[in-house]
């Protein structure tokens, strides 16, 4: 028995660790990288030497090495990466421009989508009006068209009328894209929310709009705010849309890839690790929080059968 | 049969049918007749409203005028061109795409051409025509359904007044008009968006595939044509394209099958061993275990991109540096997935020769983004299964294996099939892992290329998916073949539509009101 248990803790700690390595090298390859000096991957430096020393036992050289490695590290990349200014704005790209595009898209996005799909979803769960079904299959309809369809087609809408790099017109076709699922989203919610409520505060002389702004959007708040932070996340790390609508500006996805694509004259892939470190440690920071929405959906979905 | 009854219950009601045909005629005038004014002025108003935007935008009144002076140049058709309204000038666009506008042709045109800087010869923009034309189709299928709602609702009133049942008046009707024209209200504005961003465009998209729309075409100067079923017989049916085709599919479909599967089978694996008893300190050994979950999957795909790079990919760097580059290089040789003649390091994603490992690579690290998620799921499934079964099986003597293979594989399988079949599809689409990681590449070499292809373009890459291969088609190749991308595109939802309406016919609680 004693043995069994030995076994087993042996083999689901080899498991780990390996995993452990699989998840951990590259990461620390691409910080490592971020901190090298140059322009390309030759630039990168591995504390290799230490690492063998490490298994041969040699721990003095291990040291040593592990020492100069680490004086070899800089932080030129980061230095690049927040001073530097495109001239113009197709040569380079420029951190901060592509930062402020996409913080704007990611903000207005928001806002809109919250407005948007609460009150859709207001009116789909307290009201039966003539058409009802048919308007919620279209939606839920819609949801199956592959976005990439409609791109072609708004591409060249966009380009017909001058609308190409313009954030806001980019914006709305985030907004109109996520419309249909986020209605579903609050209109579930919001119809777990009593009727009494709104029957009640009729009785005492409050109209619909008073029944949705002072009663119902209140109570819908946490389901508002899942919403919202998930609107607010798509922007970032967004390619396409960006790529083709906005042939001229970056948002910081577009940014990344013509810093990571060896193909692009722009291929700087130190600069972009250094810039992919920043961009990713406050995205991970929000997707740790939302670790528990998963862990919600699944057991919701594991009630279901 | 259903007509026949219809008719059969015209004939009984001769008095509600009159009633139906005069809304028939104008809207409105069914319930006019029907003394529910509140009913009829409103449905006036919107007809007129068509009518008067009709007018108000068309230039009939200078028509017979201008036509007096001299004839419409190339016949009728022309005629809705020029001095059509809204409506009536979109119809014509969206058959017709427009017509190429020469000084001497057309004597209408002449007067028209006045206010521009005279071309001397001219072609409509066909886009804008084809969009023009989507909007007021799908503006007057509008108003044909509220047409045809009037006027069932007009017959059925009529026949409630004749047997003397009761009919809502206008207090009654205003009280539960207000909240249906609430709802309406605050609906609108999303309605509005959805219309033109989502619904236009993609009716536009699918337009798109029966012209001959590429970018070869100098909108303003030739026209686009529409072209019926021709591209689905050049680029779907003919040998060439259908080869490539093919491999394309089948390869997407092999590698939608392979990620999910791979993701979800390292995924179990990894939940079992992280909630086994033996291990301690579990938030901690999960807190690693999601970091590739936590990194957007598009910065990790390209940093990926550059792990595999073979100029200082960290890949190749620690083959050569622990020595094993020529050992892992004949291990792939022989699973016949390398193929390069290049000596030194391994070209793990540009050699054309190469294709079989840039698969694996690929999957492998999907492998690496995806399978904390399912780790994740799978760790919450694994909580909600009672303890009770367990002890039961413990009772009856049943091993560890016994005890996975009929209590806790069927079910977590059972909890997770609905996420199995998402990201199926997701993976089916998963236009980031292909384009960020190898970017299609490696391409196919030159010989295993159609001469006839080599000269057309847009041939995809050999781990291109549908998806990234009409990215490409559309908008990175020259020339960039608007039609064939939509053509592709059909096809992609055909096969995702079928797989969602499934998923879909699963929720019950859609259904419910």
């Amino acid at each position: 028995m004693n043995v069994k248990k030995i076994l087993m803790w042996i083999f689901t700690h080899a498991i780990l660790v390996l995993n452990l390595l699989i998840v951990l090298i590259p990461i620390s390859w691409m910080i490592i990288a971020s901190f090298s000096k140059g322009k390309l991957l030759s630039g990168v430096k591995l504390p290799i030497d230490g690492v063998k020393g490490l298994f041969t036992g040699n721990f003095s050289l291990m040291v040593s090495n592990f020492r100069e490695w680490f004086s070899g590290l800089t932080l030129e990349q980061y230095e690049y990466l927040f001073t530097y200014k495109a001239t113009t704005d197709q040569v380079l790209p420029d951190y901060w421009d592509a930062f402020s595009t996409t913080l704007y898209i990611a903000v207005l996005n928001t806002i809109l989508v919250v407005i948007l799909s609460s009150l859709v979803g207001f009116a789909f769960s307290r009201y039966k009006f003539k058409g009802k079904k048919q308007v919620l299959l279209t939606l839920m309809g819609l949801q199956m068209f592959p976005a990439f369809m409609g791109m072609i087609a708004l591409f060249m809408m966009y380009r017909q009328f001058g609308l190409l790099n313009n954030p806001t017109a980019l914006t709305l076709i985030y907004v109109a894209g996520s419309i249909p699922y986020n209605t579903f989203i609050i209109r579930g919610f919001m119809k777990n929310i009593p009727k009494s409520l709104d029957e009640a505060a009729a009785i005492d002389g409050a109209n619909n709009l008073q029944i949705m702004t002072k009663i119902i959007i209140p109570l819908a708040v946490p389901i508002m705010g899942f919403v919202a932070v998930n609107a607010f996340m798509g922007p970032w790390m967004d390619y396409i849309l960006p790529s083709i609508m906005m042939p001229q500006r970056q948002t910081l996805a577009v940014w990344l890839f013509r810093l990571s694509d060896p193909r692009a004259a722009t291929y700087s892939p130190l600069a972009f690790m250094a810039g992919a470190f920043v961009v990713a440690v406050p995205i991970m920071v929000v997707q740790m929080y939302m670790q528990k929405f998963v862990v919600y959906g699944l057991t919701a979905g594991a009630d279901k059968g | 049969m259903k007509l026949k009854k219809l008719i059969q219950d015209f004939k009984e009601h001769p008095q509600a049918f009159r009633v139906l045909l005069r809304s028939f005629f104008l809207m409105g005038w069914g319930q006019f007749k029907n003394k529910q004014k509140f009913k009829a002025f409103p449905l006036l108003a919107i007809f007129l409203i068509f009518v008067l935007a009709e007018v108000a935008t068309s230039s009939y009144w200078y028509a017979a005028e201008e036509l007096a002076l001299a004839p419409a140049g190339d016949g009728p058709l022309y005629f809705f061109r020029d001095y059509g309204g809204f409506f009536t000038s979109g119809l014509w666009g969206f058959f017709t795409l427009g017509r190429i506008v020469t000084f001497d042709q057309y004597r209408g045109q002449l007067i028209r051409l006045h206010d521009n800087v005279i071309p001397w010869k001219s072609a409509d923009i066909s886009t804008v025509l084809l969009g023009e034309g989507i909007l007021v189709m799908v503006l007057v299928t509008l108003l044909i359904v509220v047409w045809i709602a009037q006027m069932v609702d007009a017959y059925k009133t009529a026949k409630r007044i004749e047997q003397g049942l009761h009919v809502d008046v206008w207090s009654e009707y205003r009280k539960r008009m207000f909240d249906d024209f609430f709802a309406y209200i605050i609906i609108i504005p999303a309605a509005v968006l959805i219309l033109f961003i989502t619904l236009v465009p993609f009716l536009y998209s699918f337009l798109i595939a029966f012209t001959n729309y590429t970018s070869k075409i100098n909108l303003g100067g030739t026209l686009i044509e529409w072209v019926g079923f021709e591209n689905f017989g050049t680029y779907l049916f003919q040998s060439e394209w259908l080869s490539f085709f093919g491999r394309v599919l089948s390869w997407t479909i092999l590698w939608a099958i392979m990620s999910s599967v791979t993701v979800y089978i390292v995924g179990f694996i990894q939940a079992l061993v992280v909630e086994s008893k033996s291990v301690k300190h579990k938030k901690v050994w999960r807190l690693f275990m999601i970091l590739p979950w936590a990194i957007p999957a598009l910065i990790s795909l390209m940093v990926f991109r550059n792990v595999f790079s073979d100029n200082g990919g960290l890949a190749n760097v620690l083959l050569v540096e622990f020595g094993q580059l020529e050992n892992v290089k004949n291990f792939f040789r022989s699973l016949g997935l390398l193929g390069q003649t290049h000596p030194g390091v391994i070209l793990w994603y540009t050699d054309p020769l190469n294709g079989g490992l840039t698969k694996l690579i690929i999957v492998l690290v999907n492998l690496w983004l995806g399978s904390p998620y399912f780790m994740l799921l799978i760790v919450g499934v694994l909580g909600t299964i009672p303890a009770q079964l367990y002890e039961a099986a413990e009772i009856d003597g049943a091993t560890a294996m016994q005890k996975f293979r009929f209590i806790t594989f069927p079910w977590v399988l059972r909890a997770t099939v609905p996420v199995i079949i998402t990201t199926f599809t997701f993976n089916f689409n998963n236009f980031g892992a292909i384009y960020f990681l190898t970017a299609g590449g490696p391409g196919y070499a030159i010989e295993q290329i159609p001469e006839t292809m080599r000269i057309t373009g847009s041939t995809p890459g050999q781990t291109d998916i549908l998806i990234s291969w009409i990215y490409k088609i559309a908008f990175a190749n020259d020339p960039e073949r608007y039609n064939l991308a939509s053509v592709y595109s059909i096809i992609i939802f055909i096969i995702v539509g079928l797989f969602a309406i499934y998923n879909l016919s699963r929720v019950k609680s859609f259904w419910e009101d």
